[in-house]
């Protein structure tokens, strides 16, 4: 069963189409590695699926059911707006610049969802947020702040944050592309090990060694369509389409 | 020596009067504080009316001089409408004063809201939090810590702005100063005046600087 589906899914910024026609179907337990050159719409389609963007065209289907259809900008079908949030929330999302909140400890940013939006008590709350940050490596940090932290650590805590609502799969948009190099590797190595637990995940990342070690499936993404998709050996050893090629000798 | 002694004698009035003007500033700028955070949710929201009506209200009252939005409201509004006459000076100028201090607040909180990061709102989204949790929750606390400088100084403004009430006869520490002026026939009582005003504007900087750095603990 799909956890995601898309079919057709298009998305325009005023002239300027980003995405055309986009079909995929993800798994549940699938890690799938999106790649391609910048512009090609990688975080525009993540960013739609749970709703930062609104879609153009096309279906949007969570766990079978259909939750938005478009044509042209206009709304075919959607979800009555209770029954939809409740379907976005298995949808986790880990973003490029972490995007904690500032004004919360990495404890309190990982408990804000739970408490707010499931009524969980503080108290669980909290004992969860221990769990997941021990989890990610910062059983040290549950009171530190944001800006005390290094962009890796934030960023695990980001990852911690979107598990705190235990969703059915997790989107990661670029989510070592702000770090300084030395700090890539802890981020992955959590991502490495959440993939391994068998959670579904989509990630745009550039992280050739990640896409290669962790994947099951690769797509390439080119001027808003999935170019080529294929299992990581296929694509980075024997890549068919022009443009994968090229984009793979450009950046290996 | 003999001036000292008179500036003495009228310190009782000026006191009086520091309270009325202390008073009028206060609760001015607290009421329009909540007016400006209705104000400001009003112009970034996406709902048209509501934007248009807060746009139109700020524009109202920051594009016309506070002097006639007094006049207008202590004499103008009785003649047009018995039913809406204010006794009381002290709340027409308490009325006029938040109405006008509101929109400039509105001003200062959206823009405090629309400096916080637009991927707070997007992580809040993410989170499956709604609009009015992530402005609560998120958005508002961290616009705070960016609102209180420009706040603080709007305090001082309208403190001094306060003085303009002499127009419909409230006593504050200014016309009291005035009166005192003409009736003794001294202008000497301008010097204690200023050093209350002073005394007054420091502890509002103070306050707002330990508020300001209350809120930075994050940072």
């Amino acid at each position: 069963m799909s956890i995601i589906r898309t079919e057709h899914l298009s998305k325009s910024f005023g002239s300027l189409q980003v995405l055309k026609d986009i079909n995929l179907s993800v798994e549940q337990g699938e890690v799938i590695v999106i790649i391609g050159p910048s512009g090609a719409g990688k975080s525009t389609f993540l960013r739609s699926l749970n709703e930062l963007e609104t879609i153009t065209g096309g279906k949007i289907f969570i766990d079978e059911q259909l939750v938005e259809e478009r044509k042209h900008g206009h709304v075919v079908f959607t979800l009555p707006p209770k029954e939809k949030a409740a379907y976005l929330l298995e949808m986790g999302m880990v973003f490029q610049r972490f995007n904690l909140f500032p004004h919360k400890t990495a404890a309190e940013n990982v408990m804000l969802a739970p408490i707010n939006v499931k009524n969980v008590t503080k108290e669980e709350a909290r004992a969860r947020a221990e769990a997941l940050l021990t989890k990610v490596g910062l059983e040290d940090k549950f009171d530190e702040y944001p800006s005390k932290l290094s962009g890796g650590q934030q960023q695990r805590v980001a990852i911690a944050r979107a598990l705190a609502m235990e969703p059915k799969i997790m989107l990661f948009d670029e989510p070592t592309s702000a770090l300084d190099p030395e700090l890539v590797g802890d981020v992955l190595k959590v991502m490495q090990e959440l993939a391994e637990d068998g959670m579904t995940m989509l990630v745009v990342s550039h992280e050739m060694g990640f896409a290669k070690g962790v994947a099951d499936r690769v797509l390439f993404m080119c001027d808003g369509i999935i170019a080529e998709e294929g299992s990581p050996d296929e694509i980075f050893s024997n890549p068919q389409n022009p443009r994968t090629k090229q984009f793979l000798n450009v950046i290996l | 020596m003999e001036s000292l002694t008179k500036i003495w004698n009228w310190m009782p009035a000026l006191l009086k009067a520091s309270g009325v003007t202390l008073e009028l500033t206060v609760a001015s700028v607290l009421t329009a504080l909540v007016l400006g955070i209705f104000l400001a949710l009003g112009k970034i929201s996406k709902n048209k009316p509501i934007k248009w009506l807060s746009s139109a209200y700020i524009f109202f009252f920051r594009g016309t001089p506070l002097l006639l939005q007094l006049f207008f409201i202590y004499y103008s509004i009785p003649m047009m409408v018995p039913a809406l006459t204010i006794q009381s000076r002290f709340v027409s100028a308490w009325i006029a004063f938040s109405l006008n201090v509101a929109a400039y607040l509105a001003e200062i909180i959206r823009a405090a809201i629309q400096s916080v990061d637009k991927g707070q709102l997007e992580a809040s989204k993410s989170l499956g939090l709604t609009y009015a949790q992530s402005m609560r929750l998120v958005i508002i606390p961290q616009a705070y810590r960016r609102m209180i400088p420009p706040i603080c100084n709007e305090f001082v403004m309208v403190l001094k702005d306060t003085s303009l009430v002499a127009i419909i006869a409230v006593t504050d520490l200014t016309f009291q100063a005035r009166i005192i002026a003409s009736n003794k026939a001294s202008t000497l009582v301008y010097i204690p005046v200023m050093i209350i005003y002073l005394i007054l504007t420091g502890i509002f900087t103070t306050v707002f600087n330990r508020l300001e750095k209350k809120f930075s603990v994050y940072e």
